[in-house]
């Protein structure tokens, strides 16, 4: 009987993986070319020539440790996820507050929409550029491997930033009735919120959405006729 | 005989339908797509297990040794939920592709 392990192991020597990572590979190889070399004795092979086929199914092993290193080789998970998610992510927040600020100062202002108590205040120029900067952040994600969870997630960031700010203002609301005695009526204050968390939130994050999203579809349409294309 | 170049391209819909059946070891796996091709495609140690890794890796099949009856210890992939997802839409470009091309060169596929 063939010792296929250490046959295995000498042409694999230089396989640059975790030892038992490494171990794995040579003795799955190791059984894959003792199942070969079974085949081709049933055939009625010697077994120097069926051991010499076997082996030569390898083609080049350098070439083919390189190949299974190549195939092996994992990303460190974090790195993957901060330029999946939150590299993209912080990204799209910086811009759409770069972008808010930049109209602001060049004079153009929200406008509102509808009149009365229910008047919510809709920052038009900043939503018409939201959905590029949406498309944006979902094109970085895509392009490292992102999901199409990460790209939702990465394209909408912006508006979570502000749901996570707006959610704060609840509890420093209260904290600051209670140091200053004031009595607030509720009710104003959940208006102002609802009203804020449409033209702020709401509205944004469905134009970032919605860039986001036609930037995924946009990639991997394209990614999928280029994998037909070269087959 | 297919051309290697084109073999390529169809390697890894060639083995996520082999797994669709049930899980397989390597040797069995590359045994079997021999057969069902009669021959056309044909894996060998360099071409099946980059492949196999580079899949698993993607999340799309899953390895696990088992050891049979004999007491021998293999390692068999199965499909996972991701890749039996991946394999309708690979499916459709293959389907796509030869209809293009029987539209084009009048190619027939089997």
């Amino acid at each position: 009987m063939r010792d296929w392990k250490a046959l295995v192991e000498e042409r694999l020597a230089g396989l640059g993986l975790e030892p038992k990572e490494r171990a794995e590979v040579i003795a799955e190889v190791a059984a894959y070319l003792e199942d070969i070399c079974e085949g081709m004795l049933k055939q009625g092979m010697t077994e120097d020539e069926a051991v010499g086929r076997a082996l030569s199914q390898a083609g080049n092993w350098k070439n083919l440790q390189r190949k299974i290193f190549a195939a092996k080789k994992r990303e460190q998970p974090m790195k993957k996820r901060v330029w999946q998610v939150w590299v993209p992510g912080f990204l799209t927040l910086i811009l759409s507050m770069l972008f808010l600020t930049a109209l602001y100062r060049l004079g153009l202002r929200g406008r509102l929409v509808w009149s009365g108590p229910i008047a919510i205040l809709l920052y038009t120029p900043w939503l018409a550029g939201l959905p590029f900067i949406g498309a944006l952040g979902a094109y970085i994600s895509s392009r490292a491997g992102g999901s199409r969870a990460n790209v939702i997630f990465v394209s909408v960031f912006p508006a979570l930033a502000l749901t996570g700010a707006f959610l704060l203002m609840f509890p420093i609301g209260l904290a600051v009735q209670g140091v200053t005695g004031s009595q607030g009526d509720f009710s104003i204050v959940a208006t102002v919120l609802l009203k804020d968390g449409i033209g702020w939130i709401v509205v944004p994050g469905v134009a970032l959405l919605v860039g986001g999203l036609l930037a995924h579809a946009l990639l991997n349409a394209r990614s999928s006729s280029q994998r037909t294309a070269i087959g | 005989m297919i051309a290697p170049g084109i073999k390529r391209g169809t390697a890894e819909l060639a083995v996520l339908s082999v797994l669709e059946d049930g899980p397989l070891h390597g040797y069995e796996m590359a045994r079997r797509i021999e057969e069902q091709t009669q021959g056309s495609l044909r894996f060998t140690l360099a071409s099946l297990y980059p492949l196999l890794y580079k899949l698993e890796k993607r999340g799309w099949v899953r390895g696990a040794w088992e050891t049979s009856t004999g007491g021998r210890r293999r390692r068999c992939y199965r499909l996972t939920s991701a890749g039996k997802k991946k394999l309708a839409p690979i499916r459709a470009e293959w389907s796509a592709l030869f209809l293009a091309l029987k539209r084009l060169a009048k190619v027939s596929h089997a």
